[in-house]
């Protein structure tokens, strides 16, 4: 039963993976490109914290804990740059 | 399972880097760059380095996005 729970979010974060990056590339505007950008860091975060669950180690926990912190930070920054008060 | 993702990320590292050279908007292709050395950290963290892949998120995906979105303002405000 565990199996196939993690065999689902495996395939659900791999076609996340893949409508993001297609949003990226056909992307219109750059908001578009933008919010591709942050779909995939939540998309990246997922597969490092399944990975750290698949493997069984808890060091890439920590890895996902700081990527989350820094790519909100990112993000924040970009819209701060959109609304022209950077 | 493992080989079809990592085989996922490297082609979205190739497709980040393309676009990061080829937009024409220079915003998106800042985020094109960020979202480069994100799927880089996450590659690092499938080869078994999870030192090297907080290091590469913390100054690859957050820090130098922030300088060049300074930069990309700094120079278009010089420009105007």
């Amino acid at each position: 039963m565990g199996e196939i729970i993690l065999c689902a979010a495996a395939a659900l974060i791999f076609f996340g993976i893949v409508l993001g990056v297609l949003r990226l590339i056909l992307g219109r505007a750059a908001v578009d490109r933008i919010a591709a950008v942050d779909m995939l860091t939540v998309m990246s975060i997922t597969l490092i914290a399944l990975y750290a669950h698949f493997v069984g180690r808890a060091v890439y926990l920590d890895v996902a804990l700081v990527y989350g912190a820094l790519s909100f930070l990112a993000v924040l920054a970009t819209a701060r740059y959109l609304e022209r008060g950077f | 399972m493992n080989g079809l993702l990592l085989y996922l990320l490297c082609f979205s590292i190739l497709v980040s880097g393309i676009l990061a050279v080829s937009l024409r908007n220079l915003l998106a292709a800042v985020a094109s760059a960020g979202l480069a050395s994100l799927f880089a950290a996450v590659c690092y963290i499938f080869l078994g380095a999870p030192d090297v892949a907080m290091t590469e998120a913390s100054i690859g995906s957050g820090l130098s996005v922030l300088i060049f979105l300074y930069a990309v303002r700094r120079t278009s405000a010089a420009r105007e």
